[in-house]
């Protein structure tokens, strides 16, 4: 059992005492992060990143990976007590958490949460370890096609599988391509839409990029909307929060479903708020107490949770195999481990086995430290978020425009921050996706440098998509995708015309 | 006072614009496909194709989109705190550029905090004192990224 094996020296890597510390670090900046408004998983993930550049890779990526957890469980914990989503990831836990936390139910709510999320994300590694295995196995097969083939079924997905309007999804796919292709050419050496400009010879970073359409843009929206806490009691009472880890058990079927939904989210790139919506309505649709739900019901939080958690850690897996990243955070860890110097991809399970287990043993004993953490700190935390939002709120901007100097030492970046935080006002407005634009701007180089690759590789044709079984059934596959709203919205159309024509008759 | 149509319009002709500006770009550039494969300009050319088209296309369906489109985006009241909160960071991005960092987010603090948040002077001065002394010890002594700065830290020898 190889797999067990390489878990057990992941756990070697993973337990020092400076990852643990490391840990633990990154947990508390995360829940700090997620618990603050305007702060998310993603943006928090990159203002960390700059100073990751200069740590060994399996540290840095403890770092970030401990981070999000704690973002993720930060994000519950504003949803249930302030009915403030920190996370978008956590709007589905407010349905029911926060009415639980109105009736005083607030301890109950918040245990449920974290315990359920904890064993979300346990169940979702547990499936990454089994099927790492399973993917070292066909490494040596991927080549240049078979990583643009893979590339395209990522955004062939986006497509697919996002809830807004497809051509939305595309203008935010074609926007991060663009973008990922100012600067100098990997290829040829040339300058590509610099215009001239000296500042824009590096290229946009997409570090910076985030920083303006999360942080600066979400807190524009908050801003618009005027933002007020009007908490419930965040004490937690031991009693309480013991009898809900004892009735636990008792949801095991909403924590499996809803982690069964994770998981598969996670891994195509459906991503951790679509698989929370998607675990709380089926929760809703098969519970015999489904007429409860939006009034305090536990198994709205933990169907939701289960799901968001899981969906959180299986998006790792194929970050790290394939090279795409199931949701916006794990893009930007994406971008993460290239600055560092690896590659990913099926070979990095093979050139770096230590960098992969090591980040896998780190994500059980993670989600471990984050549920004791998170109930040990949520107080203290939840009584942070009493400073008005007129101080908080200022200094969270400062903490973005110095993280965008950061990335690069540029003062062109400060702006180009701004600029994206318009942008990511307007994007939200208007329902178009700020994911996929990060994803493609993250892999767009990639992907060009693959295609190019392939091509030169074929001779022009692109007939080397469909060369062989594996990278022909994903072009396929890809393809598929990619019609298929087009295919449903023009059946849905027929449809339409044709019960008008028969109310007509 | 900002309709949805109008910010979706809006929106599309930012689009179509940086579209354009794709093409023209690329069009420096070798935009053809030779014989190994597709030259720097073919993919900017491309995309900046389908960002004008698909442009045009969500403007159609916007103007196409009945009652909706009269539905308030954004109100003369959220507009006004908007604009409240986006002018001083303009400033503060500005100021930075010419003072650096510190001094940019120190003086910013303490007009945000006075004005918009109304705090005494007193707690505004310490937020804003505190935030770039946490920031000095966090980047320039523990992480040694060193931040953005303008002649007073050059004067101060502290640069």
């Amino acid at each position: 059992m190889g797999n067990l094996d390489a878990l057990l020296q992941g756990f070697a890597i993973a337990l020092t005492f400076e990852h643990i510390l490391l840990m633990i670090l990154g947990v508390l900046l995360g829940i700090l992060v997620g618990v603050l408004p305007g702060l998310g998983a993603p943006n928090g993930v990159t203002l960390l990143l700059p100073i990751t550049f200069s740590m060994d890779p399996v540290s840095a990526i403890i770092l970030l990976t401990s981070t999000y957890w704690g973002a993720l469980f930060g994000g519950s914990t504003t949803s249930i007590l302030f009915n403030i989503p920190g996370e978008p990831s956590s709007v589905a836990t407010t349905f029911d958490g926060y009415p639980m936390a109105r009736d005083g139910r607030a301890s109950e709510a918040l245990t449920f949460a974290f315990m359920s999320a904890g064993f979300g994300a346990l169940l979702g590694v547990v499936v990454i370890t089994l099927l790492s295995g399973f993917v070292t196995s066909f490494a040596l097969k991927f080549g240049p096609a078979e990583y643009f083939a893979v590339y395209l079924l990522a955004f062939c997905s986006f497509i697919a599988f996002g809830s807004g309007s497809p051509l939305k999804t595309i203008v935010s796919i074609a926007l991060g391509f663009g973008f990922a292709t100012v600067g100098m050419d990997s290829v040829s050496g040339a300058m590509r839409l610099t215009f001239d400009f000296n500042d824009l010879i590096r290229g946009i970073s997409f570090l910076v990029v985030v920083i303006g359409l999360f942080g600066i843009g979400e807190m524009l929206l908050t801003l618009e909307e005027g933002l007020e806490f009007k908490g419930a009691d965040a004490r937690l009472r031991p009693r309480a929060v013991l009898a809900a880890i004892r009735r636990l058990p008792r949801y095991w079927v909403t924590m499996l479903r809803g982690s069964a939904v994770g998981i598969w989210m996670g891994i195509t790139p459906g991503g951790p708020t679509a698989a929370s919506f998607m675990s709380y309505g089926l929760a809703k649709r098969m519970s015999k107490r489904g007429a409860h739900f939006g009034k305090g019901e536990p198994e709205g939080v933990i169907a939701p949770e289960t799901a968001d958690h899981s969906a959180g850690t299986a998006a790792m897996l194929p970050m790290l195999a394939l090279g795409i990243p199931g949701s916006a955070t794990a893009a930007v860890m994406l971008g993460g481990l290239m600055i560092w110097g690896l590659n990913p991809g099926p070979m990095l399970f093979v050139e770096r086995a230590d960098f992969v287990w090591g980040m896998i043993a780190s994500m059980y004993v993670g989600n471990v430290v984050g549920v004791i953490l998170v109930l040990a700190t949520v107080p203290l935390f939840a009584a942070m978020l009493s400073v008005p939002f007129t101080i908080i709120g200022p200094i969270i901007v400062t903490v973005c425009i110095v993280g965008a100097w950061t990335v690069a030492g540029a003062p062109f970046d400060l702006w180009l921050a701004v600029v994206f935080g318009i942008a990511g006002w307007a994007m939200k407005k208007l329902e178009y996706p700020i994911a996929p634009l990060i994803l493609a701007m993250v892999i767009g180089d990639r992907a060009e440098d693959a295609f190019r690759q392939s091509m030169i590789m074929s001779q022009g044709s692109i007939t080397v998509l469909w060369s062989n079984a594996l990278v022909g059934t994903i072009s396929t596959l890809a393809l598929l995708l990619l019609a298929s709203p087009f295919v449903t919205a023009w059946i849905t159309s027929m449809r339409a015309r044709k019960a008008l024509h028969a109310a007509r008759e | 006072m900002l309709t949805r149509l109008q910010l979706e319009l809006a929106a599309c002709a930012v689009v179509f614009v940086l579209g354009s500006l794709s093409i023209l770009g690329a069009l420096e550039h070798e935009v053809g496909w030779a014989a190994d494969g597709p030259q720097a300009g073919y993919f900017p050319f491309r995309l900046g194709i389908i960002l004008v088209v698909v442009s045009l296309a969500i403007a159609a369906q916007a103007l196409m989109m009945g009652e909706r489109r009269r539905q308030l985006v954004l109100s003369r009241e959220s507009a006004r705190r908007m604009l409240g909160f986006f002018l001083p960071l303009v400033a503060y991005v500005g100021i930075a550029q010419v003072l650096g960092l510190y001094i940019a987010t120190a003086l910013y603090l303490a007009f945000v905090l006075r004005t918009m948040g109304s705090h005494p002077w007193r707690t505004s001065i310490a937020v804003a004192l505190a935030v770039p002394a946490v920031s000095w010890v966090l980047f320039e002594v523990w992480f040694t990224v060193p931040l953005l700065k303008g002649p007073v830290e050059v004067w101060l020898g502290l640069a």
